[in-house]
């Protein structure tokens, strides 16, 4: 796969933090993040045909099940048990929304960042986007006030970091790969509960309403 | 058969015999009897184990230093070095932890059904182990480990009775200021790794050239703080007098003789050994601190009518003298004086030595008293002596060594302290003579004040007649509580008769730091045991003393027996009581006693005096039935030095609590930022 080819890769991940940031359907966030974790798993799959290493295979092949298929189908059937068609309001309205992405993708392409996105001078950009990635995701677990769309949020926020670790050529043992996805599986399972208790205690998912936590 | 007693493997069974005892007594949980047994029998076994390894090293001047290698990180390396000093005090926890244990036996059957006496003996055990630990471990690291054990299981102790709520928050004091001084300590030993990279106390010395003079004096003043703290030096010292009476008495005798000397420990190992060489100044603000120390510490005694709480602050008194024979110690030896700092030392040692014996003797019949009386407010006692003679002569010789009189043991530390101050105006020049001359004259209005502090304490205890129905009732020890008493009671007469000994091997231990070495002290031991300071400045004999009061007691009594009372008729009778009964309400009180002293010294005491008139027709009132006088002490280090840092952090608290406002999207802001942060600055 060439750069070009990459670099549209990334740029429609980015894209998708982006949708994620302003759409309001959460079936719309779950299968835009599903196909946010195939772009992904493309990538990967681009970086086996490099090593023709099995065990990559494996890898992408698990995490194809589990991003793509698995964990997008756990957040359906919450969505439908629970009635969640529609996503809890962000804090920011749409035009600051938009701001703060234009202004976190200048700072993630500025030159103060240079020493990270040239970990690998080829892969510049790709990296580029994959750091504007992480940024959204962050934002986007930050802005949101339901508690599905930040833990779509955390997960995108993973989906960069896989991207950004392979543009960086920092790709860890099969083994390590392996387990992180299993943690990752247990994790939205837990997430999964988590979201059934806390709707059954407070009948809502918005963060906001859950202050007495603290207490 | 020396070498093995002195070697690592006798460590680990000197430290696995109290391991064992307080493990086991986890067992005996449900059985009060065997559990006493099992936990005493340990620590008498571990404590005579103790003696003999450290009696053995300081006799052999053998120093043992190993390592217990971890394999994954050379940081996390388990050394222990047990040169002379920490023998030393090895020497003084065992010998304490000896005869409380004995004394233990007979005083934990009190506790029988009403507490747990397994986890008693599991947590006296552990501490007991735990400050053997902090006194010869040489990894900071491992260090604060041990010295955490050290404060958790205190805790514990200091809680046991813990159906008494001040107890509960005596321990909780105790607990939050141990803290506070373990972040003091956590801040020296981390600007040492800063700049030498190491947590091994033997490292740390060898590059202790690398520490810039300004960062060692932030480590010296965080050091003194921390250990300051748990030595219980004022204003430090307001969890001292609330956890050490709350804890049982024999646990109270080691927490007051024991636990507050690793404190003291550490800070001769610091300060003498490992951060030499020191300021000049390091020595002089230890010479203020211990003045002030002794003398409020006994100023506050005497205004005490709580017998345990006066014996407290006696142990922030002497903790006052130590750290004058330190501080002189510090200051000698930065004039490049080592005879003189040896002097100084020498002292420091000593009284630490002295101190805790007697300090454990007066605890220890403090809590006969007690556990007879039921209360330890001294008001309510009174003709003890009549039901506990026994108690009462040891509490008497207790009282006398503190009072530093001869021939007992306090004297002779005194005395030392007393010689190392006199040097120092001797030596010194305008500024610094002042503060020695200052430091003297403290340590002069100390030693009054424990005087007549101990003539209150054993007089309204034991003296006069019964102000209280309890102590009719009240019965002499037993046995092994009398036992432990009794060989503490003559300890302080054999060091000070055997003074002379005593500071010559205590001489060895102060010449085997680094610093010493082929240094002579200013202190001479001749032949008969008697001590010459600077060649003939000043010299005593703790045996001439001794024969001298022997002898003068025989010839008193003989000429009172054989000529005085010869031409004389003993005739019994009443005292004359004025034609009214004689009852208690005639006796002066504890609180009546220290009445005039305390008024004396109010500036710096501030009591509050409130009478309080009962009459017989309040309307017409010139017969008042009652009349009641209520002498408190105003706690002045609460109102202007506590309670103005707990205002400020209470705002403090209030302003950074609406940080956490409990929205979870603030909190990942939080980290979003810090995280944009981060990287903006490392990039």
């Amino acid at each position: 796969m060439n750069l070009l080819t990459l670099q549209f890769l990334s740029e429609i991940v980015l894209l998708s933090v982006v949708f994620l940031l302003i759409m309001k359907k959460n079936v719309s966030a779950v299968y835009t993040y599903a196909l946010q974790s195939l772009v992904v798993v493309i990538i990967l799959l681009n970086s086996f045909f490099e090593t023709k290493d099995l065990w990559m295979l494996l890898v992408i092949l698990v995490m194809l099940i589990v991003k793509v298929i698995v964990a997008p189908k756990f957040f359906i059937s919450l969505i439908k048990k629970y009635a969640l068609s529609f996503s809890v309001s962000t804090y920011l309205n749409t035009p600051i929304t938009l701001i703060v992405i234009a202004v976190l993708i200048f700072i993630a392409h500025s030159q103060k960042f240079v020493p990270l996105t040239s970990i690998v001078s080829d892969h510049q950009m790709l990296l580029s986007l994959a750091l504007s990635s992480m940024f959204l995701s962050l934002f986007l677990i930050v802005n949101r006030k339901g508690a599905l769309s930040q833990i779509i949020g955390i997960l995108s926020f993973e989906n960069s970091i896989v991207m950004f670790a392979v543009f960086a050529e920092l790709e860890q043992s099969a083994s390590l790969q392996l387990g992180i996805i299993f943690n990752i599986f247990i994790w939205i399972m837990i997430a999964s509960i988590f979201i059934s208790m806390l709707y059954k205690h407070f009948g809502t998912l918005n963060v906001s309403s859950m202050k007495k936590l603290k207490d | 058969m020396l070498e093995i007693i002195t070697s690592p493997i006798s460590f680990f069974i000197l430290l696995s015999l109290f391991f064992v005892g307080g493990i086991g007594s986890l067992f005996f949980l449900k059985n009060d009897k065997y559990a006493n047994g099992w936990g005493s029998f340990f620590a008498i076994a571990g404590s005579l184990w103790g003696l003999i390894f450290s009696i053995t090293a300081i006799l052999t001047k053998s120093s043992l230093l190993f390592d217990l290698k971890t394999s994954v990180f050379s940081l996390f390396t388990l050394s222990f070095h047990i040169d002379l000093l920490s023998s030393f005090f090895v020497f003084v926890v065992s010998l304490i932890v000896l005869f409380c244990s004995i004394y233990g036996v007979g005083y934990i059957k009190h506790y029988y059904k009403k507490y747990n006496i397994g986890a008693l003996g599991f947590f006296y055990n552990i501490f007991i182990a735990s400050v053997i630990l902090v006194v010869t471990s040489s990894n900071a690291l491992f260090f604060l480990i041990f010295w955490e054990i050290m404060a958790v299981t205190s805790y514990f102790l200091i809680v046991y009775e813990k159906n008494d709520q001040d107890n509960v928050k005596a321990g909780f004091l105790y607990l939050v200021m141990t803290y506070i001084g373990t972040a003091f300590i956590i801040l020296a030993f981390l600007l040492l790794f800063k700049y030498i990279g190491s947590f091994d106390f033997l490292v740390i010395k060898e590059n202790i050239a690398l520490v810039p003079a300004f960062i060692k004096n932030i480590i010296f003043v965080s050091a003194f703080i921390g250990f300051g703290l748990k030595a219980g030096i004022i204003p430090l010292h307001i969890w001292l007098p609330a956890a050490h009476p709350a804890a049982p008495s024999y646990v109270s005798a080691i927490l007051s003789g024991v636990m507050i000397k690793t404190g003291i420990y550490m800070m001769v190992r610091l300060f003498l050994d490992i951060l030499s060489p020191a300021p000049y100044w390091w020595g002089l603000v230890i010479l203020v601190v211990g003045s002030i120390s002794s003398l409020l510490g006994v100023l506050y005694a005497l205004t005490e009518h709580d017998i345990k709480r006066l014996l407290a602050y006696h142990s922030i008194e002497n903790i006052g003298i130590i750290l004058l024979g330190l501080g002189s110690a510090l200051t000698f030896y930065s004039l490049n004086l080592p005879a003189l700092a040896l002097l100084g030392l020498g002292a420091a040692l000593f009284h630490t030595l002295n101190h805790a014996i007697f300090k454990a003797l007066l605890f220890l019949s403090a809590g006969s008293v007690i556990s007879q009386v039921h209360t330890r407010n001294m008001e309510e006692y009174g003709g003890l002596i009549k039901y506990m003679p026994q108690t009462a002569f040891f509490f008497l010789i207790g009282s006398i060594a503190i009072s530093a009189l001869p021939p007992f043991n306090g004297f002779f530390s005194e005395w030392l302290t007393y010689q190392a101050l006199f040097q120092g105006i001797n030596q010194m020049q305008f500024v610094t003579q002042w503060i020695f001359i200052l430091a003297a004259g403290s340590l002069v209005f100390t030693g009054g004040l424990a005087l007549a502090c101990f003539v209150k304490a054993f007089a309204a205890t034991f003296l006069a007649r019964p102000r209280s129905e309890e102590v009719k009732h009240a019965k002499e020890s037993p046995f092994s509580m009398r036992l432990g008493m009794g060989a503490l009671a003559l300890l302080t007469l054999l060091f000070g008769v055997f003074s002379g000994y005593v500071i010559s091997l205590i001489n060895t231990v102060s010449q085997s730091l680094s610093i010493f070495k082929n240094s002579a002290s200013a202190v001479n031991i001749s032949s008969n045991q008697s001590m010459t300071v600077s060649d003939g400045f000043s010299s005593i004999s703790g045996m001439f003393i001794f024969l001298l009061l022997v002898v003068a007691t025989f010839l008193v009594i003989f000429v009172f027996k054989k000529v005085i009372n010869k031409t004389q008729k003993e005739c019994k009778t009443n005292t004359w009581d004025c034609g009214t009964d004689l009852t208690p309400r005639a006796e002066i009180t504890a609180t009546g006693f220290s009445r005039s002293i305390i008024l004396i010294f109010k500036g710096l005491l501030k009591p509050t005096i409130q009478n309080n008139i009962e009459y017989y027709d309040d309307q017409n009132r010139y017969l008042p039935k009652s009349r009641t006088i209520t002498l408190s002490i105003s706690n002045i280090y609460n109102t202007y030095f506590y309670q103005p840092i707990h205002i400020v952090i209470n705002k403090l608290s209030v302003k950074a609590k609406t940080i956490q406002n409990g929205n979870i999207d603030l909190y990942i802001t939080y980290i979003f930022v810090a995280l944009m942060l981060a990287l903006l600055v490392i990039l």
